[in-house]
């Protein structure tokens, strides 16, 4: 019966285009919104998870980099050294800073590049200096181009002027981005004066990293945070940021394809009732006519699919060029999801021309 | 064994005093190579007749019995199964599937039928060659002439080897030499293939092509007498020359 609905389908080359299309923008918002989320959760712990550490030292009660402060007094250093089974434990030090230049706010994360301790250095330079001297500042270069902030140019960074050395990469965090100055610049900066934000712990080879946060715990002052534990703290601000938003456009998304598709079959449905009531009167069954059904709506859902994950593509890319905050991760996990979406919008949609079917009369082909 | 036995069957429809007898108590038994003409004027209850038969719709009393399975017993499901297997259909309007080609309307009932798809192609194209639609095998409906179309519907009715056909008014479209024709052409195949036909029809023509004429009269078999068919058809040594 699947050559009936595809004939079906092909037959009524508006409504089809109609149907695919409707689909192919649902599949468009969903995988877009999808990928941005993604990308956006990726890149909020693609520098972090590049700082090594094997724990994150940080003030009792602060979870991450940004919702929960953390200030911690420089003699920590000193009982994190000599807590059994720890290798190194390193101060480092960053906070988010606030400022205006030609007129637009700007958002920095502010983070010491402490040389001495190797602790705060850029994740990838892909432009200018690895290492900022005094008085020089290094951004992200997504914030470079949207800004329209070049390399040279000064910026006001909490009263401190400070010159654009180099541009690095993967440090682009939605509405901020992470910047690194020398460790004195960034003290001047973040007003730490014989304090820092967290420290960076490496657990001795062969020592059970579980005993070693255990001891560190012991001190009422700091929790020790595992770095994937803290990865993911600091990626959950997207996730719990954004998955509302996710979930309000998936369920228009879907909304919007389910009713494309089952407006466009349910009409298609009715003005092939007559047809229909001749393939029951010829015997075909109730179940083969509800498969013809479904399997047209799944076509175009198919259709839809992939027209519309072939545009997301393509938006992602074009835009991602166009808008730099525009950073987008399409997965094959996230593909193959929202495939199934697709598919279930379509039996779903279904449900509607196939309960239309069910009530037709075949004894109503023999009036003229 | 009838292909068809009738037994008493009656169909009303409605309730109280708005109800209407469609057909009453009729009965009747139709044999294989019967050819049929159920005759009457309008409303008197020929295609509600034709439809329970048909089991599209079932009798209020009464019993249908096709190849002497009582179609009361069967279930929905069952009752599909029967006329894909028993019955061919050939309705006034041809209704013939808009989006298919008339080779894919003729293979409809086979693939239903779980043929597979080369066989059924096959054998979809030797019925419209031998209805001289050879030509015509890749046309769609849209593009093909009233009694073409209505070849094509024959071809479609006798796909699955059906026991019995069932036309309703299948000349009421046609020209008159065209509905002559077809009408013809379904009932020496039947004939020759020893089918059962049961034809509906106000055209007094086509008594030309019965073996039997029973009128119908507000919902009762009034009269039955012998049709031309014997006279007519070219499957008969004693039929005229054309």
């Amino acid at each position: 019966m699947l050559f009936l609905a595809v004939k079906n389908l092909v037959q009524e080359k508006t409504r089809l285009l109609i149907s695919v299309g409707g689909v192919a923008f649902s599949v468009l918002l969903i995988m877009s919104i999808q990928g941005l989320y993604q990308g956006w959760s990726n890149k909020i712990g693609e520098y972090i998870r590049t700082v090594p550490a094997d724990y994150w030292i940080t003030q009792t009660g602060a979870t991450d980099m940004f919702h929960t402060p953390s200030v911690l007094p420089l003699t920590v250093r000193d009982f994190l050294t000599g807590v059994p089974g720890v290798a190194s434990a390193k101060p480092f030090s960053g906070r988010r800073v606030a400022f205006a230049h030609n007129g637009k706010d700007i958002n920095l994360y502010v983070i010491a590049d402490d040389t001495e301790n190797n602790v705060g250095a850029p994740a990838r330079v892909v432009e200018g200096k690895a290492v900022p001297e005094s008085g020089e500042i290094i951004i992200d270069r997504v914030v470079g181009r949207s800004q329209d902030i070049r390399i040279g140019d000064t910026i006001p960074v909490a009263g401190r002027e400070l010159k654009v050395a180099g541009y690095s990469e993967g440090g682009y965090i939605l509405s901020f981005s992470f910047a690194f100055a020398t460790k004195e610049d960034a003290e001047s900066i973040l007003q730490l004066p014989g304090a820092t934000n967290f420290f960076l712990v490496t657990v001795q080879d062969g020592t059970d990293a579980g005993a070693v946060a255990s001891r560190i715990e012991a001190n009422p002052a700091v929790d020790a945070i595992t770095k994937d534990r803290f990865v993911e703290n600091n990626t959950n601000i997207v996730r719990d940021t954004f998955l509302p938003i996710i979930l309000v456009l998936l369920l228009i998304g879907i909304a919007v394809g389910m009713t494309v598709i089952g407006l466009t079959i349910f009409t298609s449905t009715i003005e092939k009732a007559r047809e229909y009531g001749v393939l029951k009167a010829i015997g075909v069954s109730n179940r083969q006519l509800y498969t013809v059904v479904v399997a047209q709506a799944v076509t175009a859902a198919v259709l839809g699919y992939l027209l519309g994950a072939g545009l997301a593509l393509a938006t992602s890319a074009a835009a991602g060029s166009f808008v730099p905050e525009f950073i987008t991760e399409i997965r094959w996990l996230d593909a193959a999801w929202i495939f199934a979406v697709t598919l279930g919008m379509a039996v779903v949609s279904s449900l509607l021309p196939v309960r239309r079917l069910a009530r037709i009369d075949p004894a109503e082909v023999f009036r003229a | 064994m009838s292909v068809v036995s009738v037994r008493d069957v009656s169909k009303t429809f409605g309730s109280g005093h708005t109800a209407v007898t469609a057909v009453d108590h009729v009965s009747l038994s139709v044999d294989a190579g019967d050819i049929v003409l159920v005759m009457g004027p309008s409303g008197s209850g020929k295609t509600t007749l034709l439809s329970m038969i048909g089991t599209l719709m079932s009798p209020t009393t009464g019993r249908i019995l096709i190849s002497g399975q009582d179609t009361s017993a069967l279930d929905p499901a069952q009752l599909s199964r029967l006329r894909l297997r028993e019955f061919g259909f050939v309705f006034q309007t041809f209704n013939l599937l808009s989006a298919l080609t008339a080779e894919e309307n003729v293979m409809l009932p086979l693939l239903t039928a779980g043929v597979p798809r080369k066989h059924a192609r096959a054998k979809a194209r030797a019925a419209l060659e031998q209805l001289q639609l050879g030509h015509r095998l890749r046309n769609l409906p849209r593009d093909l002439s009233g009694g073409e179309k209505q070849r094509v519907a024959i071809a479609r009715s006798l796909a699955n080897d059906p026991r019995l056909i069932l036309a309703d008014e299948p000349t009421a479209n046609l020209d008159a030499k065209t509905g002559q024709d077809v009408t013809l052409l379904l009932c020496e195949t039947a004939c020759r293939e020893n089918r059962a036909v049961i034809i509906v029809s106000h055209d007094q023509r086509l008594r030309t092509a019965a073996k039997r004429v029973i009128t119908i009269e507000d919902g009762r078999l009034t009269a039955e007498e012998p049709g031309e068919h014997d006279r007519n058809c070219r499957m008969h040594p004693e039929a005229a020359p054309a």
